[in-house]
C-alpha cells in the first residue's frame, strides 16, 4: 500500500454511492475500495465482493468448542475428579448441555471476532492509514488508486456522479 | 392482482385425502384394533385436531403479531396466513365434538373424566376446579370462539382495506392493528389454557409450566413448515410470482430458528425435571424414554439435529429442494412429538379406568399412596398398581418391576403411529388444505392495498 497516490471522492447518501459503483462497474472502472459507516445493503454483489468465508471458520470455532466443552466436563467428572451430585450418574448428559452451549458459542464468537481482526488488520495498538475521518461518520467513500486510474478521468468520473468532495491522498 | 383458481382435479385429489382419513379414522373403530373404549380412535381425533387447530391459531397468532410490530415482509403473501387462520372454523367444530363428547362421556381420554377414579384420588379432587368437563366444553366453545372471531376480523378486514382501495389515512390498517393488539395477550394466555386442557391433561396428575410454551412452539415450527410447502406449490403453479427467493429465505430462517427454540423449550423442561427428580414429575419421561424410545430419540432427531444442520447455510434455505425437503420431514416430526405428547397419557388413562371399572372392588377402601413406587412420590399417581396386585394380577405386570409403566407392551398406534395414523394424519392435512385452498381463492393472493405491500415486494435479505 506504501506510496500510492489514492483519489477518492466522498459522497453524502448512500444511493448517490450505489448509484456511481455501478456506473463505474459499467465503465469498467477498476475501484480500489469503498468505504462507507456501515453496511450497505445491496452493495455486495454490485462490487462483485465473493462470499465472507468467516461463517466457516465460525463453524470450526463453534465445534471445537463443543468438543472442548463435553470431552472436557467427560474426563474430569468421570476420570480426573468424580463427585456424586445431587445422586445423578458421574456421566450426565443433560447436565453437561448448558455448559457445552456456552462454549460453543464462546468458542465460536470470540474466535470470529479475533479472525475477522487479523484478516482486517486491526488490533489493539494497531493503527492504520486513513483516508478521511469522515468516513466512519456520515460519507460515503469510493477510492481509486492512481496505478489504475489516472486523476482526469477519476475527477470527472467523480463530477458525473454528484460526489460532494473529491480528494487525493498519498497511503 | 390475480386470484388463486381452486382447480377440480386438486379438490377432488383433497377431496380422497380427506376420505382416505375418515376411512382409517373409522378403521380405528371398527377393526378391532381398538380396546373397549375406542382409546385408539379417540386420541387419533384428538391429535389430529389438536395439531391442525394449533397451527390454524399459530397461524393467526404470527399474523397479529406481524401487524403488531409494523413488520411488512410477509405482507405479499400473508393471505395464506389468513387463510391458514380460518381453519380455525373446522378446527373449532372438531374441538367443539371433542368437547361435548368428553362432556357426555363417550370417551377416557381424560383421567380426570372419569368420577370413579376422582373419588379415589386426591391429586384429581385437587385439580377438579380447573380439570373438569365443564371447563373443558365451555371453555373450549368461548376461547376457540373468540379465535375464530379474531381470525375473521383479520381477514373480512383484510379484504375491506383492498376493496376500499387506496387510502391515505389507512384506516383499515389502523382498525386491523387495535384488533391485533387485542388478541396478542387474549391467546397468549388462553393457548396455554387450551394446551393444558386438551393436551397436557391426558397426563393428569402430571404439569409442567412449560409444557403450553413447548407444544406452541411445535405448532408454530409446523406452522412455517405448511406455509413454506403452500407458498412453494403455489409458485409451482405460477401463482405468487411476487414471493421471492428472499420471502423464502426469511421463512426458512423462522424454520431454522424455532425448530432451535422448540429444542431449547424441549430441552429445558426435559432437564430441570431430570435434575429435580420429584417422582410425580418425572414419571412423564420415564414413560416415554423407556415405551416410546423411537419417539422419543426420533423426536429429537428429525426435529432438531436434521434441521439445524441442512439449514445452517445460507444457500440451503434459498434452495427451494432442501427447504421442502426439511418442511415435510419437520411437519411430521412435530406431528409425532404431539402423538408422543397424548398417546402415552391417553393409553395409560384408558388402562387405570378399565383396571377400575372391570374389578377393582376394593379400591375404594384403598389409600392411593403407595410403597411400590420408587420414583419419591408419597400420595400421587398411577393408582392402578394398587388394584394390579390384588384384584386384576392377571393384568399383565409385576407392579415392583414396572413402575407402574408400561402395559401390555408394544401396540400399534399407540406406541408408534402406524398405517392407520398416517392415514389419518393425510386426510386431516387435506381437510386443512382444502380449507386454507378454498379461502384463498376467494380473495386476491395479495392485497394491493396494504400500507406495507411496496415494502414486501421489494423485500430483500
Amino acid at each position: 500500500m506504501a506510496h500510492n497516490k489514492v483519489i477518492y471522492g466522498l459522497y453524502n447518501d448512500e444511493e448517490e454511492l450505489l448509484r456511481a459503483v455501478k456506473v463505474a462497474k459499467d465503465k469498467h472502472l477498476e475501484i480500489m475500495d469503498v468505504y462507507t459507516p456501515f453496511p450497505v445493503h445491496g452493495l455486495d454483489p454490485i462490487l462483485g465482493l465473493s462470499e465472507s468465508r468467516l461463517h466457516i471458520a465460525g463453524f470450526i470455532y463453534g465445534a471445537l468448542g463443543t468438543l472442548t466443552a463435553f470431552l472436557g466436563m467427560t474426563w474430569i467428572f468421570t476420570k480426573d475428579w468424580p463427585v456424586i451430585f445431587g445422586g445423578k450418574p458421574h456421566w450426565s448428559v443433560p447436565a453437561f448441555i448448558p455448559i457445552t452451549f456456552e462454549l460453543t458459542v464462546l468458542f465460536a464468537s470470540i474466535g470470529m471476532v479475533v479472525t475477522f481482526y487479523l484478516i482486517s488488520g486491526m488490533g489493539p495498538g494497531v493503527t492504520n492509514d486513513y483516508l478521511d475521518p469522515r468516513i466512519t461518520d456520515d460519507k460515503f467513500c469510493i477510492a481509486f488508486d492512481e496505478h489504475d486510474l489516472d486523476a482526469d478521468s477519476a475527477s470527472s468520473f467523480f463530477r458525473e456522479t454528484g460526489a460532494a468532495e473529491v480528494h487525493a491522498k498519498h497511503l | 392482482m390475480r386470484t388463486f383458481e381452486f382447480t377440480n382435479r386438486l379438490r377432488i385429489t383433497l377431496l380422497a385425502g380427506i376420505i382416505l382419513g375418515f376411512l382409517c379414522l373409522a378403521l380405528t373403530w371398527f377393526s378391532g384394533t381398538d380396546d373397549a373404549y375406542h382409546t385408539r380412535f379417540w386420541s387419533n381425533l384428538l391429535h389430529n385436531s389438536a395439531f391442525f387447530t394449533m397451527i390454524a391459531a399459530l397461524a393467526t397468532f404470527f399474523l397479529a403479531a406481524s401487524i403488531t410490530a409494523w413488520a411488512g415482509w410477509y405482507t405479499v403473501f400473508k393471505r395464506v396466513w389468513e387463510s391458514m387462520g380460518l381453519f380455525l372454523i373446522v378446527g373449532f367444530c372438531l374441538m367443539a365434538f371433542l368437547g361435548l363428547s368428553t362432556y357426555l362421556g363417550w370417551n377416557h381420554l381424560y383421567h380426570w373424566n372419569d368420577p370413579a377414579s376422582v373419588e379415589i384420588d386426591t391429586i384429581l379432587q385437587g385439580k377438579a376446579g380447573f380439570l373438569n368437563k365443564g371447563w373443558y366444553f365451555f371453555g373450549t366453545l368461548v376461547i376457540v370462539g373468540a379465535w375464530v372471531f379474531f381470525a375473521l376480523r383479520f381477514r373480512s378486514l383484510s379484504v375491506s382495506e383492498e376493496e376500499q382501495g387506496a387510502d391515505d389515512d389507512f384506516k383499515v390498517h389502523r382498525k386491523t392493528r387495535v384488533y391485533a393488539a387485542a388478541f396478542l395477550p387474549v391467546f397468549g394466555f388462553s393457548m396455554c389454557a387450551m394446551v393444558w386442557l386438551w393436551i397436557m391433561s391426558v397426563d393428569a396428575h402430571w404439569y409442567s409450566t412449560l409444557f403450553a410454551w413447548y407444544t406452541g412452539a411445535s405448532a408454530f415450527v409446523s406452522m412455517i413448515c405448511l406455509t413454506i410447502l403452500i407458498l412453494q406449490y403455489l409458485r409451482g403453479k405460477g401463482y405468487y410470482e411476487n414471493v421471492t427467493t428472499e420471502h423464502m429465505h426469511d421463512l426458512g430462517k423462522l424454520l431454522f430458528a424455532f425448530s432451535i427454540f422448540w429444542t431449547y423449550l424441549w430441552f429445558s423442561q426435559y432437564m430441570l425435571i431430570w435434575y429435580a427428580n420429584v417422582g410425580e414429575e418425572t414419571g412423564y419421561f420415564y414413560t416415554r424414554i423407556n415405551d416410546y424410545p423411537v419417539l422419543f430419540y426420533g423426536n429429537l432427531i428429525i426435529n432438531f439435529i436434521l434441521p439445524f444442520f441442512i439449514l445452517m447455510r445460507n444457500d440451503t434455505k434459498r434452495k427451494m429442494g432442501s427447504l421442502g425437503f426439511v418442511a415435510v420431514i419437520v411437519l411430521f416430526g412435530h406431528w409425532v412429538d404431539y402423538f408422543q405428547m397424548i398417546k402415552p397419557g391417553v393409553d395409560h388413562t384408558a388402562h387405570e379406568v378399565s383396571m377400575l371399572h372391570e374389578g377393582g372392588h376394593d379400591a375404594h377402601t384403598k389409600h392411593i399412596g403407595h410403597d411400590d413406587h420408587d420414583h419419591g412420590s408419597h400420595d400421587t399417581a398411577h393408582a392402578h398398581d394398587d388394584y394390579g396386585h390384588d384384584a386384576h394380577s392377571d393384568h399383565g405386570h409385576d407392579a415392583h418391576g414396572d413402575h407402574g409403566h408400561g402395559h401390555g407392551g408394544f401396540k400399534m398406534g399407540t406406541t408408534i403411529p402406524g398405517f392407520l395414523e398416517v392415514g389419518t394424519f393425510i386426510g386431516f392435512l387435506s381437510l386443512f388444505l382444502f380449507f386454507v385452498f378454498s379461502a384463498l381463492g376467494r380473495a386476491s393472493l395479495t392485497s394491493a392495498h396494504d400500507p406495507y405491500i411496496e415494502e414486501s415486494v421489494h423485500h430483500h435479505v
